[in-house]
């Protein structure tokens, strides 16, 4: 597992620094210790050998002054005099009288016989044959004695012819070393050691011995020698003083020790101060590093930071520091962030504005929206919105390019934006414009704001040089009454909007709960419509279009109703608005076209079925194979079905409805054109295309027979027809009267209560055989 | 530890005619590396042989911080008279057994007189000047000599008889600092060298 922390720039910088630093400051550590160790041997060896010369020294000095007391004694006339007349008492005395004074253990007087005068004993016995075995020239010797050494120091008595010598003895024990160690510098220990069968031991510690010792005292015979010591009581360095004995060779030395561990206390503060320095420092440069690598890696955390923010979309920027790389990079950094961000801007700026008049689109209005509701709902304010369509719009672009309809829609958003200042402006496409108000809005404002734009509204706009009259219609809602949400409070303002234009355009309407009854309804209609394609509650009635030339019935048109479970019997002005809004139009024209062939096989062979087919199922691609199944599938001939349309198909584009309706003219089908008259009427159609039969809109039939206008558009038509060569059908023929002036006039088809009111496909074969007379 | 002074007196006689009942002895001192060593005192005893007549004076002066002469031969029974030359002062003293004699300090011109009544070496010393050092050498026998520079000493009219040789120096490692060797005188010269350790 990684260590979290180790995958900080600042951790790694600190524990490398610091881990290098440590590692130099224990190298410095160690080679101190070092130096220190080979620098305290080798004071130690220089003092050992200073303090072995002081040492020799001493035991020179002490050796004068024995021999000194000894010559005093030696040369007193009253000894003198004593000992040569062998005055032992006397001898005896001054022996010790002096022996106190001089500090030895033992004073002895040795005569030229080799007698010895003092405390009897063994040490009297080995002291009487000293001053004969002596080499000539020596007044000292160390002799061993039941286990002791002693120095002897010898004085010669002349009377003044050498009559006997004065010998000291002195113990050579703890308290003799004790005090030659009280007079050294350093704090040495001094042992006596004596040679014995085994080599070199000391009397009173055993722990001395060994072939180091002998070896040691060995080399010292000869020179200053030095050896280190493995003691039980530790590392010792130690020099040896050789004791010479009766002969030259030594019976004796003194062993010298200076322990390593008191030779090194001097140096353990020395240590102890390295060590703290060393922590002191190593302390030091972890806070140095911490702060170096908090310099070098605050400014990247704060990149890192930066460029996360920048990652999860914040615009962020780090704040520069000094000119170095760390500081140009932060520089770039905030340049390539302010890049970014003003692209965003653009971006988004693209997502939520409309690029033709530059106001917010409907993205950015339903955002808007929502916290506008959001904010009024915290706040206790009315949100309304204003939805803004353009009336004929479409006309506009139609007629005089798009163009001109993009500048009107431009000068519209302007005007829209300068009457608003308070509200927020948005074109949600095509023509749709909408206003929020929200915030501290007075009541009345909506309403206030509506007005304005309607009085705004009768000057026209200028659009592309074109002055151009553009009603508006507004629909308004007024949150949170007309709807707690974007989705419903524009629900709402669209169903104020689709009243508006239903009250006749160029007016504002306010939301009001029918009108969303109304909508609930329309959608109620919607889902039994699909229900009624599915379970079949469709029929097909037929009226009679009655042939004057023949008096006969020459074509039935086929008419939609839908038996409601509910609601019975459903009339088409009822439900195809909705069934055209909602698409469903389509599946019903083609299950009307199916069934109408259907019902047209069995009829008579001069009994033609008329279709009435809306806009919306004519501009649906499929239509012309619609046609062919329905066709196919009942095995009627293309001649006996016509097709009605009516003016407002070529709303779309003539070109290609004309196109279209050449097709079915080629497969056989007869097109008839439908409410002439009405509408959009042009006589273009009739030239770009030649119908075969035109029908007269019932509203000219109604009064032909008492308005003189009328009867003169009808004739005119029917002139119009028969130059074109095309049939003419009357609808809505009520009475005899109209009959009488249609035939006058030159009709050949009339179709109407007159004759027939829509009847069930049942009666139909009753219908086709009665005749006019009969009817009427 | 008696070895030094079992020293032997090693004696290379040259027996020469002489005439009768008398004969004179030349002895050539030796030291212990053979060199002739000055200053020995030579004494012959022989059995039954007169007392050494006492004629005098015997002066041992102090001249100089020194005892002059040396070593001072006097018959037993003779007086020795110490004069101080010196401008200082003497404290001359022996405590040697034949005679003991300690003649506190005494000034210029000061003399003391001392009876040497036993035969042997009086060893004299300056109780103030310790390098002082003197020998009265009592001899009970009138054949006695010191040896010259070349170690030579002559002893004349020595009568014939079984003698003792004795040899006293301050430096001979021995019982008294002497050594002897006994010996018979006959008529004839005797020529001899004396060899002490």
């Amino acid at each position: 597992m990684r260590l979290q922390g180790f995958g900080r720039l600042r951790t790694r910088l600190l524990v490398l620094y610091a881990g290098l630093f440590a590692a130099a400051l224990i190298s410095l550590a160690a080679v101190a210790q070092t130096i220190i160790r080979q620098n305290a041997e080798e004071m130690v060896r220089a003092e050992l050998a200073a303090n072995g010369s002081v040492y020799d020294r001493l035991w020179a000095l002490r050796t004068r002054s024995l021999k000194t007391s000894a010559a005093m004694l030696a040369r007193d006339f009253g000894f003198r005099d004593a000992v040569a007349s062998a005055d032992e008492p006397t001898i005896r005395s001054a022996l010790t009288n002096v022996r106190k004074r001089a500090g030895a253990t033992e004073a002895f007087m040795v005569d030229m016989d080799g007698g010895a005068s003092g405390t009897p004993g063994a040490l009297a016995d080995a002291v009487a044959a000293v001053p004969f075995a002596l080499e000539n020239g020596r007044s000292d010797a160390v002799v061993c004695v039941e286990g002791a050494a002693y120095r002897l120091v010898l004085s010669p008595i002349m009377a003044p012819m050498q009559i006997g010598w004065v010998v000291f003895a002195v113990k050579l024990d703890g308290a003799e070393m004790d005090m030659l160690e009280r007079l050294s510098a350093i704090p040495l220990r001094a042992t006596i050691v004596q040679r014995t069968a085994a080599g070199w031991r000391a009397a009173d510690d055993h722990e001395i011995g060994g072939e180091e010792i002998d070896r040691l005292i060995e080399q010292s015979t000869h020179r200053r020698a030095m050896a280190t010591l493995n003691l039980s009581s530790g590392r010792a360095f130690a020099t040896a003083k050789p004791l010479a004995g009766v002969g030259p060779e030594p019976v004796a030395a003194i062993l010298i020790r200076y322990p390593l561990i008191d030779a090194l206390a001097p140096y353990r503060s020395l240590q102890i101060g390295i060590a703290l320095a060393g922590l002191i420092g190593l302390l030091l440069v972890v806070l140095a590093s911490r702060r170096l690598a908090q310099s070098i890696a605050r400014p990247i955390a704060a990149l890192d930071a930066a460029a996360r923010a920048l990652e999860e979309g914040t615009h962020s920027r780090v704040e520069v520091e000094g000119r170095d790389e760390i500081g140009r990079l932060a520089a770039s950094f905030n340049r390539m962030a302010d890049g970014i961000q003003d692209r965003e801007n653009r971006i988004s700026h693209l997502a939520f504005h409309d690029t033709l008049t530059g106001l917010p689109n409907r993205a950015y209005f339903r955002q808007a929206l929502d916290q506008a509701i959001a904010s009024g709902e915290r706040n206790r304010h009315q949100v309304a919105v204003l939805c803004l369509d353009l009336d004929r719009f479409k006309d506009v672009n139609d007629t005089l390019g798009h163009p001109v309809g993009d500048a009107l829609l431009q000068q519209l958003g302007r005007r829209l934006t300068g009457l608003s200042p308070d509200g927020m402006v948005a074109r949600l496409g095509g023509d749709e414009f909408a206003i929020i108000l929200s915030g501290q809005v007075d009541v009345d404002r909506p309403r206030a704001l509506a007005q304005a734009i309607m009085d705004a509204m009768r000057q026209p706009l200028d659009a592309d040089q074109h002055q151009i009259a553009g009603d508006v219609s507004i629909g308004i809602a007024v949150a949170p009454n007309d709807g707690s949400d974007a989705d419903a409070l524009m629900k709402s303002a669209d169903l104020a909007l689709y009243r508006a234009k239903q009250d006749g355009r160029g007016v504002f309407r306010f939301f009001e709960p029918e009108l969303d009854a109304a909508a609930r309804r329309r959608r109620q209609v919607e889902l039994d419509l699909r229900d009624a394609i599915r379970l079949g509650h469709f029929e097909l009635h037929y009226q009679p279009v009655l042939d004057l030339k023949n008096n006969r019935v020459g074509a039935l048109e086929a008419l939609l109703r839908w038996r409601h479970p509910e609601r019975g019997l459903v009339l088409p002005s009822d439900f195809i608005g909705i069934a055209e809004d909602s698409g469903l139009i389509i599946a019903i024209g083609e299950w009307v076209l199916h069934e109408a062939c259907r019902e047209a096989r069995r009829w008579p062979a001069h009994v033609r079925v008329a279709v009435n087919v809306s806009p919306l199922q004519f501009r649906n691609s499929g239509f012309p194979a619609i046609v062919m199944q329905a066709l196919a599938a009942s095995g009627l001939p293309p001649e006996r079905l016509e097709i009605e349309i009516t003016e407002s198909v070529f709303l779309e584009g003539e070109e290609a409805v004309v196109a279209l309706l050449h097709r079915l003219r080629s497969m056989g089908i007869r097109i008839a054109l439908d409410d002439f008259g009405t509408g959009y009427s042009s006589l273009s159609y009739l030239r770009g295309f030649p119908f075969d039969k035109i029908k007269i809109d019932r509203s000219f039939v109604t009064d032909v027979a008492r308005d003189a206008g009328s009867a003169a558009i009808v004739r005119a038509i029917v002139h119009l027809a028969k130059a074109l060569g095309m049939d003419i059908t009357a609808e809505g023929v009520e009475d005899a009267a109209q009959l009488s002036r249609l035939r006058g006039e030159g009709c050949d088809n009339i179709q109407g209560y007159l004759f027939s009111r829509p009847v069930s496909s049942s009666e139909v074969d009753a219908l086709i055989g009665t005749r006019m007379e009969d009817a009427a | 530890m008696r070895t030094f002074l079992h020293a032997g007196l090693l004696l290379t006689a040259l027996i020469a005619p002489a005439a009768a009942e008398a004969a004179t002895l030349s002895f050539q001192v030796r030291g212990p590396g053979g060199q002739p060593l000055p200053g020995a005192v030579v004494t012959v005893e022989v059995a039954g042989g007169a007392a050494a007549p006492v004629r005098g004076p015997y002066v041992m002066e102090q001249r100089d911080i020194q005892f002059q002469p040396h070593v001072l031969i006097v018959p037993v029974g003779a007086s020795v008279s110490f004069p101080n030359r010196d401008r200082v002062r003497h404290h001359v003293y022996s405590f040697s057994r034949p005679k003991r004699l300690d003649l506190p300090l005494y000034g210029r011109d000061e003399t003391h007189s001392v009876t040497f009544d036993q035969p042997g070496v009086v060893a004299l010393g300056c109780n103030i000047h310790d390098a002082m050092s003197a020998f009265v050498f009592v001899t009970a026998t009138p054949f006695v000599a010191q040896s010259g520079a070349d170690g030579r000493v002559t002893l004349a009219q020595v009568p014939a008889g079984s003698a003792t040789v004795r040899v006293w120096h301050p430096s001979i490692r021995a019982r008294g600092n002497s050594m002897a060797q006994a010996f018979t005188v006959t008529a004839a010269d005797l020529a001899s060298t004396l060899t002490v350790r």
